[in-house]
């Protein structure tokens, strides 16, 4: 017997906190996770975006309809209403863009591998595959195609250097830990083991951050 | 005496300028095309040194022709990089333009006075694109757009500051017509100054014909 919901019902935490809060909530951690990792995380699976949305969409509904009536007190509410619309559109957008700035950065090395295919959404994965068309097509016809054809691939690895850039993982990031964690870091000269405490915050490596932050033991800031 | 190389290097100067400039500066046709033949000729040596082997090569009994054909096989692919390396440089900055919302009228650098939105068409003056990059920023701009239409709400090109005032104060440096706002039509004439809901002067500014104040 599934008793989730059951339980979910009885949870005090569950239904103080409106679902639309939630949402953005959650948008606000993906967009600062997003803006401080050196490389594209996941895409939110849980349909958050769609939930966004419709959020958006609904807000815009009301706004036309409000704008309608003049009255100072409903106008009060529309410029908080407005205000809190451009504020949500830029978390959206800043976090889209953060995405596209990576993808367009190694937009080949995203598109090797399936686990690496599987963190962009539908729509991203489309624009990759289209852009690293566009790209190579402009390559073609501005000189690759003259050259001989041993020479025109883009994904040569001759000599142990391969010709994809991947992003740099192991760039520094500063994280928040959510529990009591013991934290493992390499470094330079020494690597460090150390037990640490909720909220305490810690820069290290992105490589030695990901599986705490994967695990949900801590968030980046 | 020039040596192998040398025009990749000068490849690589210029993608290297163009990237602290605010506009992009003429494609180097000739010397993307010498520096292509470079590679070429090259591939052509490599096959006619390793002709007499007929495939038998061995570097070790050889080494004079062995280290002939590393140093032609570091230049070809030396040679492929700066020419990839000057064209991402560029196409770098033609999408950025695309991001902002230039069209390429503009980049043919153009006055920018008259930038009033005539419909455009190859006017004959010499540009500072190639062809190639021409499709390529028209490609690149369809895709923008189509990647911009699933995301209608969010206007994705718009502003990456973070809003903190729903009205500015904006100052219009040229004109720009009549705009309709909720608020009921504003008439944009030159050195005048509104009280404007940011989001509905967003592409404005971007543009130039507004500033915003304050």
């Amino acid at each position: 017997m599934d008793i989730d919901d059951i339980l979910r019902e009885v949870d005090p935490t569950f239904h103080a906190i409106p679902q639309e809060k939630r949402d953005l909530q959650e948008l606000t951690r993906a967009w600062i996770a997003e803006r401080s990792a050196p490389e594209l995380l996941p895409w939110p699976a849980n349909g958050l975006f769609e939930r966004i949305n419709s959020n958006i969409k609904h807000q815009i509904e009301k706004v036309e309809e409000m704008t309608g009536d003049m009255d100072p007190k409903t106008n009060f509410a529309l410029i908080v209403i407005q205000t809190e619309l451009e504020r949500y559109r830029y978390l959206v957008r800043s976090y889209l863009r953060a995405r596209i700035a990576k993808i367009d950065r190694h937009t080949l090395h995203y598109l090797s591998t399936d686990a690496l295919r599987s963190r962009l959404s539908e729509m991203e994965l489309a624009y990759a595959t289209r852009h690293q068309a566009l790209l190579h097509n402009h390559y073609l016809s501005s000189f690759l195609s003259s050259f001989p054809p041993n020479l025109q691939n883009l994904n040569d690895a001759s000599a142990g250097i391969s010709m994809i850039e991947a992003p740099d993982l192991e760039s520094a990031v500063f994280i928040r830990l959510l529990k009591d964690a013991s934290v493992a870091a390499r470094g330079v000269d020494e690597d460090d083991d150390a037990e640490m405490k909720e909220s305490d915050i810690v820069i290290l490596r992105w490589s030695d951050a990901k599986p705490l932050v994967d695990a949900g033991s801590a968030e980046l800031v | 005496m020039p040596m192998y190389g040398d025009l990749g290097n000068k490849l690589v100067q210029h993608a290297k300028r163009t990237q602290n400039l605010a506009h992009l500066p003429p494609y180097q046709t000739e010397l993307v095309r010498t520096v292509t033949r470079e590679v070429r000729d090259l591939d052509k040596d490599v096959a006619s040194l390793l002709e007499p082997f007929q495939g038998s090569f061995d570097p070790a009994a050889d080494q004079a022709t062995a280290c002939t054909l590393l140093v032609n096989h570091l230049s070809m692919r030396r040679n492929k990089r700066c020419l990839l390396a000057y064209h991402r440089t560029r196409t770098d900055k033609l999408e950025e333009l695309a991001w902002s919302g230039s069209d390429v009228l503009d980049l043919a650098g153009q006055q920018a006075g008259g930038a009033n939105g005539a419909p455009a068409g190859d006017s004959g003056a010499s540009s500072s694109l190639s062809p190639q990059e021409e499709d390529y920023f028209r490609q690149y701009g369809d895709l923008l757009a189509a990647y911009k239409g699933q995301w209608t709400d969010i206007d994705l090109t718009g502003s990456l500051e973070p809003p903190r005032d729903l009205f500015i104060d904006v100052r219009v440096l040229k004109d720009a017509g009549e705009i309709q706002t909720e608020y009921g039509a504003i008439n944009l004439t030159k050195n005048s100054q509104f009280y404007v809901r940011q989001g509905d002067v967003e592409r404005l500014i971007a543009q130039g014909y507004l500033q915003k104040l304050g």
